[in-house]
């Protein structure tokens, strides 16, 4: 009887607590999901809709117009600053990547001061954007630069360049200082990824006869492509949406050659204050980087399971 | 005992023998490749490191240069009479000290909201299992990846509306779009070391959730919570986009804060605009020297960037 008792009561209270538990659980979520509803998916939202309408910054009101703005977006050096977009991410991810890994490498081998330079290569990293367009703004300067300096002295140019004010060479400078400041980055985690790589394999490889380049493509490389394509997946979704270093640096300048959409954007609503053209080009701009999220989300999903 | 007091003795002798000849086997036929393999990777270092620390050098010499021989041509890459007078006009300028302090305030308070909201929730996420658990956690990791640009469209507009542009609370909660998201994935990976036995143990003994929580949790999650504090100020401390539109000069923090004080004019002071990068940069090389232990960890948990 007493028993029977306890085992009808037993599964009840561990149910009413149990749901009890599930309150509490999702009761701990609340604040930070009111915050992300006010400050993220709201604002988001918000601004794509205000594709669809004329609306400017200035003045209350608005009015529909359906496509217009996507429509006049497109129509307007579109291809343009697609391709600026697309080269910036491509320039900020392949070059810190080759950067990051050749040191992670090197840095993996057991020279000398190993150690250090790998606390030393990430200082880079700790530099706050803008510091690193200052920086880079004077060693690019066309009268009194650096790199003018450095270049004219080994004879690879004639004269000083004007690297920032020429089209041509705008871009470059900037792939440039943002690879500075990523690098360190790709460097830390692949240099994490290298040292789960067990050395028994590398070792009983090398037992066999298998040369460097061989071994590095046979064991390093497989080993390593999870962490690859992390933080290459991870790179392409920052860069394509950078912002600081181009603005201070160049201002998307000159003759829009280094505009991207995060700067084209951000001129649209706060230079030109329309908030409709605004809303259209980062609807398309969302378009895009929300197929590299989906990517990433399932590449996370898959290295859980 | 007198067995193997005398067995133990011997165990890392044979052990270190065994080590050595097969050292001695692997060293004779695989020197010379040893050896090109040192030398490239000397060189890649020194490619990739001239690369990585010419212009930490540059900012340093610049900063220590006398401010009317920065305007030559060709530079001289040893400053010739080294001086601190850059460093000492920034401490004559009273707006630095103004920025200065916005992004003291601003940069601390932020670290301490992100911290409390995101580690309920990621202690949320990391011990219980309910239905939409998955889809907010991905909410959440996706939310750090909105453009802060098209963000910012509306968020000025709100706080415009609210009579918020201006103030330390739209700068705080602008920086919370960004130091929220990578919080709680930081929290969580922190959360899920600690064994789920000591919260059953608890809860055994009657504690309620809350109380779990509090006294069990957060205590040993405390290296985490200041790693992610930690991280969040640096993040705040860095922005430069929110701050330069959601505040004016006088609520402005310091990356906006030196681009209106030193770019645009006509002779930009490039020893005095180094030597303030050089300390704007300090807390955040501080803080990253703190962090160190927690780096790759807190990275690869929340896939995050500094």
């Amino acid at each position: 009887m007493l028993q029977e008792v306890t085992r009808q009561a037993q599964p009840r209270r561990r149910l009413g607590s149990r749901l009890g538990e599930k309150t509490f659980a999702v009761l701990m979520t609340l604040p930070g999901l009111a915050l992300l509803a006010a400050v993220v998916v709201y604002p988001l939202v918000a601004a794509l809709v205000s594709a669809f309408y004329k609306q400017s910054l200035l003045f209350p009101g608005r009015e529909f117009v359906g496509l217009d703005n996507v429509r006049a977006v497109l129509n307007d050096n579109f291809s343009q600053l697609l391709t600026q977009t697309l080269v910036f991410t491509v320039g900020t991810t392949l070059l810190p990547f080759v950067i990051g890994f050749g040191l992670a490498l090197a840095l993996n081998t057991r020279i000398r001061g190993a150690k250090v330079l790998r606390g030393v290569m990430l200082i880079p990293w700790l530099v706050p954007g803008v510091v690193v367009s200052f920086l880079w703004m004077w060693i690019f300067n066309a009268n009194y630069g650096v790199l003018n300096a450095i270049l004219q002295g080994l004879g690879i140019i004639d004269d000083p360049q004007a690297w920032l004010a020429k089209p041509g060479t705008a871009m470059a400078a900037v792939i440039v200082a943002k690879s500075w400041q990523s690098f360190p980055w790709m460097m830390v985690m692949l240099l994490a990824g290298l040292q789960t790589v067990p050395r028994e394999l590398h070792e009983a490889a090398e037992m066999d006869g298998a040369g460097v380049i061989r071994r590095f493509r046979s064991i390093t490389v497989p080993h390593l492509k999870g962490i690859i394509g992390l933080v290459i997946l991870l790179e392409i979704i920052w860069n394509f949406q950078h912002f600081d270093i181009i603005y201070v640096l160049t201002g998307g300048g000159p003759a829009g050659s280094t505009q991207t959409f995060a700067t084209a954007v951000y001129e649209t609503a706060f230079r030109s204050y329309d908030l409709g053209r605004a809303g259209a080009l980062g609807l398309l701009w969302m378009l895009l980087l929300m197929v590299l999220v989906v990517v990433y989300i399932r590449f996370t999903e898959a290295g859980e399971e | 005992m007198a067995l193997l007091s005398t067995a133990r003795p011997d165990l890392p002798e044979t052990a270190s023998t065994a080590a050595q000849t097969r050292r001695r086997n692997r060293r004779s036929p695989l020197t010379s490749e040893r050896r090109s393999v040192k030398i490239s990777a000397w060189i890649t270092v020194g490619v990739f490191g001239g690369f990585a620390l010419l212009p930490v050098y540059w900012l340093l010499a610049t900063s220590l240069t006398p401010r009317t021989s920065v305007f030559t041509y060709p530079p001289s890459i040893f400053p010739a009479r080294p001086t601190f007078e850059a460093y000492r006009a920034l401490t004559e300028n009273a707006a630095l000290f103004g920025y200065l302090r916005n992004s003291i305030i601003v940069s601390v308070v932020t670290a301490l909201l992100s911290v409390v909201v995101s580690a309920s929730m990621a202690y949320s996420f990391s011990k219980y299992r309910y239905r939409g658990r998955r889809s907010l956690m991905y909410l959440v990791l996706a939310s750090q990846m909105f453009p802060q640009a098209l963000l910012l469209v509306t968020l000025y507009a709100v706080f415009s509306a609210y009579g918020l542009l201006n103030t330390y609370s739209a700068l705080v909660l602008s920086f919370t779009t960004f130091t929220l998201p990578l919080c709680v994935w930081m929290l969580k990976g922190f959360f899920d070391t600690i064994p789920n036995e000591l919260i059953e143990a608890a809860r055994v003994d009657g504690a309620s959730p809350l109380r779990i929580y509090v006294t069990i949790v957060l205590p040993l999650a405390a290296p985490g919570i200041v790693a992610a504090g930690l991280f969040a100020f640096v993040r705040a401390w860095n922005d430069f986009i929110f701050a330069l539109t959601l505040a004016g000069p006088d609520k402005q923090t310091l990356p906006p804060g030196l681009v209106n004080t030193f770019i645009g004019e006509a002779a930009t002071a490039w020893p005095e605009l180094m030597a303030a990068s050089l300390v704007v940069s300090l807390p955040v090389a501080i803080a990253f020297i703190a962090l160190q232990r927690f780096l790759v960890g807190g990275l690869t948990a929340g896939a995050v960037k500094g």
